[in-house]
């Protein structure tokens, strides 16, 4: 029973957003639309899954910083095509999230819990769990995006909504901050088994390199 | 009034204030001022080296590969990475253990990566242009972290509500920051 909470942990327990605290730039500041969610969640979706499921490929014996190195260069090399096929499914979105969209590539997930998380675990576990994250982003990514879209442009999915309140600051970065602590918060008085003192990048700390 | 507009133009520059960008690893950075410091000054130096490079790849690079971009500012980054823990391992190998985790957390994420697309976006075709960006994205990274290091204390404290204790409370701060930056603007 624990070993499969630990697999799924990533989509609530472990969510790498209101968890772990990963790949939040691009929620705060292109999670202000449905559409614009759908695109990044494509990206992140595609790019970290075949990214890091070719990275476990990568033989152990080598040092942190190769192995670093190595997953950045497998995720800008997957980026190449996914943001091919992004321009026929999202014409005009990407242009909107304009650097976001590459830096999905350098996120956290990718980079750093790739090595310490997902490869230490065999490649059956390690693509359940990974789905797990990615799935967890997905949705928080989704709610944050329709809830900001709703309050700040009275539109969901772009059509208009009867809506008497706007709170257009919402749609800024500014808004996405805000609203992005108020989430964790509500979530961690929602999931009890998360510790107040989580920490950044998934439980990792600057002494943990 | 000239420090005053500069602390201005520095505030408007700064990534992490108006673009988010780099918050997963201030967070990661957080947990001690000496932390937050090292990893910031590690962060200026990967900004303004890496510019140096966006600047030499944009001008070789012909507009129809843009999507390789992505691909040689990492190789850009990974060489100043392996170069700066070289340095590092041959200045002062008692202290490696300790200063190369600088350098671990502070190489590829958004902070690094997100200044050399903001630059190249924004400078003109001259190396000085580039490098000045981000040395600027650097201290603006710095400016953040002391921003974040005066209240961090306080947003941990038992003072705070548990569930919004740390990182949610940080969140909600840097977004009233944020606020009043774009207001300035």
């Amino acid at each position: 029973m624990n070993n499969r909470c630990s697999i799924l942990d990533g989509f609530i327990t472990g969510n790498a957003v209101l968890s772990g605290f990963m790949v939040i730039s691009p929620i705060i500041v292109c999670g202000n639309t449905i559409m614009n969610s759908l695109a990044l969640i494509y990206a992140f979706s595609a790019i970290t899954f075949l990214s890091v499921t070719i990275g476990s490929f990568i033989p152990k014996k080598l040092s942190f910083g190769f192995k670093t190195i190595i997953h950045a260069v497998i995720a800008s090399l997957v980026y190449i095509p996914v943001k091919m096929a992004a321009e026929e499914f999202f014409p005009g979105v990407i242009e909107r999230i304009g650097i976001y969209f590459m830096l999905v590539a350098v996120n956290s997930i990718i980079v750093v819990q790739s090595q310490t998380k997902f490869h230490n675990m065999t490649k059956g576990k390690m693509t359940v769990s990974l789905i797990c994250h990615i799935l967890g982003f997905d949705v928080v990514m989704l709610v944050i995006s329709a809830v900001r879209e709703l309050l700040a442009y009275g539109t969901f999915c772009g059509r208009i909504v009867d809506a008497d309140m706007f709170i257009s600051g919402l749609g800024m970065p500014f808004g996405g901050f805000i609203l992005l602590g108020l989430a964790c918060g509500l979530y961690r008085s929602i999931v009890p088994s998360v510790k107040n003192d989580d920490i950044a990048g998934g439980g990792s700390n600057v002494s943990d390199f | 009034m000239f420090l005053i507009s500069e602390f201005v133009v520095l505030l408007g520059a700064n990534l992490i204030l108006t673009q988010a960008l780099g918050l997963s690893t201030l967070f990661i950075a957080a947990g001690s001022r000496k932390n937050l410091l090292w990893t910031a000054l590690t962060i200026s130096v990967f900004t303004t080296l890496g510019s140096f490079g966006a600047c030499l790849i944009n001008g070789l690079l012909p507009d129809k590969l843009y999507d390789i971009r992505l691909l040689l500012y990492i190789l850009v980054i990974g060489a100043i990475y392996v170069i700066l823990l070289t340095v590092l391992y041959f200045s002062d190998r008692k202290k490696f253990g300790t200063t190369r985790k600088y350098v671990h957390v502070s190489a590829f994420n958004c902070a690094v990566m997100g200044t050399l697309f903001t630059v190249s976006e924004k400078s003109a075709d001259n190396m000085g242009a580039y490098v000045l960006a981000g040395a600027e994205a650097g201290i603006g990274f710095i400016l953040a972290a002391f921003i974040l290091t005066a209240a961090y204390r306080r947003l941990c404290s038992k003072e705070v509500p548990a569930s919004f204790r740390g990182f949610p409370a940080m969140l909600v701060y840097l977004g009233i920051i944020s606020m009043a930056v774009y207001a300035l603007l």
